[in-house]
């Protein structure tokens, strides 16, 4: 019972054997997409573009080297290997080609910094060429400012070593001063120049500058007095020179000249104090230049504060003679 | 050791190599995968990049079909997977194809660029 037992089991175990072991036969098509992968691999381009689908390629070529029975399982495996393969080396450019793109659009993006900073290096270098022409052409004033001076003093000088007589030393004397006038107009072509240049920014740096309503207003803060008086200042005369500049850029525009106080004291003590402050600042103005029928002055009190009167810094600010240059 | 032990022995190796050999009728969603990778790839573009991995999806499915209807299972299994897998590689292939004419646009733009600045701004330019 028991030899028949044996017999039985050793039958049975070697039909299974025989079902799992297929011959090691040729297999075409599998060496085929073995070579694909193969390839694939030794790509140095692809390679380890796509990891994980040449992983998932590589999973399907073992089962189907490994696959037993029969052919119609195996060539379909032998079929899906070839696929994943495909997939994965279709990835693998893809994912160069997006490595490629992400360079061109670095490159693409870096052309168009470059263009926009050339734009503004050209546009730099064309106001900084318009300064130069306007430097030249001051220099050049200057120069022949001081080459006709030095002709004025030779001529002179010959004139009265020469002896000449009264009438040549006459002429003399009026070619000179010709030259000197035109030497003088040369000048102030210059300084016009160069101011045209200089000053906005020379305004814009130093002045306080407030556009209302009425126009821009220029704010004189209470340097220009000392507590109390109505006179300006020394040196008050000349830190109005800034704003006649300012002024006189504008010389259709009348002016008004407006004297505020803090409100500490008597409000017409302050009323006063203010109107006599801003005469002061208009007689200035006009001394340095302000055609006198263009422009008045006014008293505003205390009523007008442009900050707190609470403490001392915004009574400060309050104390101020304000230079409005009006719009109509 | 009694007769009936050794039958049913037999017994359980008939049954279990019967039912290694018989195939049973699968669900009927196993199309399901491939029709929708069929559709995501013509959705990117796969008859117009990768016409070749459409037909062989759509032909594999249309025979996966006739196959389940001639109870032919195991064949139609096997198609249907290689149905689907040919409409993933359509879809790789369209998208990849994608990429590569971004490339070619941009490429050619950068060149395009690349000489309006030579033009415009001469020897500054690089």
């Amino acid at each position: 019972m028991n030899r028949m037992l044996t017999k039985i089991t050793l039958v049975l175990v070697l039909v299974m054997l025989s079902a799992c072991t297929t011959a090691p036969k040729k297999d075409l098509a599998l060496d085929r997409v073995r070579g694909e992968l193969e390839d694939l691999k030794s790509n140095t381009e692809l390679a380890g573009y796509a990891p994980l689908a040449v992983g998932e390629a590589e999973r399907a070529l073992r089962q189907a080297e490994l696959a037993t029975g029969d052919d119609l399982y195996r060539s379909y495996l032998v079929y899906m290997a070839d696929r994943r393969i495909q997939i994965a080396r279709t990835m693998a450019e893809r994912e160069q080609y997006e490595q490629v793109l992400d360079k061109l659009e670095k490159e693409n993006s870096a052309m168009l910094i470059r263009a926009s900073q050339l734009e503004a290096d050209n546009a730099r270098m064309d106001a900084e060429q318009a300064r130069l022409l306007v430097a030249t052409t001051v220099e050049d004033a200057q120069r022949a400012r001081e080459e006709k001076d030095k002709a004025v003093r030779k001529e002179a000088e010959s004139a009265r070593a020469a002896v000449m007589s009264a009438e040549e030393a006459d002429q003399a004397r009026r070619l000179a001063e010709t030259r000197a006038s035109e030497a003088e107009y040369a000048r102030l072509e210059a300084d016009l120049a160069s101011q045209q240049i200089t000053s906005l920014t020379r305004q814009l740096e130093n002045l306080q500058l407030r556009e209302t309503e009425s126009g821009v207003v220029v704010t004189l803060g209470d340097v220009l007095f000392a507590s109390g008086q109505t006179t300006l200042v020394e040196g008050g005369r000349s830190s109005l020179e800034e704003v006649v500049d300012l002024l006189q850029t504008e010389p259709d525009k009348k002016i008004r000249v407006e004297g505020h106080t803090d409100s500490l004291g008597d409000a017409e003590a302050n009323l006063l104090l203010s109107e006599q402050r801003a005469k002061a600042v208009l007689e200035a103005l006009v001394s340095l230049g302000v055609a006198s029928d263009r422009i008045s002055s006014l008293g505003m009190g205390e009523d007008f504060p442009i900050a707190s009167n609470e403490d001392e810094d915004g009574r400060a600010r309050n104390r101020r003679v304000d230079v409005i240059l009006l719009d109509n | 050791m009694k007769p009936i032990f050794i039958s049913f022995i037999c017994l359980t190796f008939i049954c279990l190599t019967l039912a290694a050999c018989t195939t049973v009728r699968p669900d009927e969603n196993i199309f399901d995968a491939a029709e929708q990778a069929i559709q995501t790839a013509e959705a990117v573009g796969g008859d117009e990049f990768a016409p070749v991995e459409m037909r062989f999806a759509r032909e594999k499915l249309a025979s996966a079909r006739k196959g389940m209807e001639k109870e032919k299972y195991t064949v139609s299994v096997y198609l249907v997977e290689e149905s689907e897998i040919n409409a993933e590689l359509a879809i790789e292939k369209s998208r990849t194809a994608k990429s590569r004419r971004r490339v070619n646009e941009l490429r050619k733009s950068n060149e395009e660029l690349d000489q309006k600045m030579r033009a415009t701004f001469g020897d500054e330019y690089k």
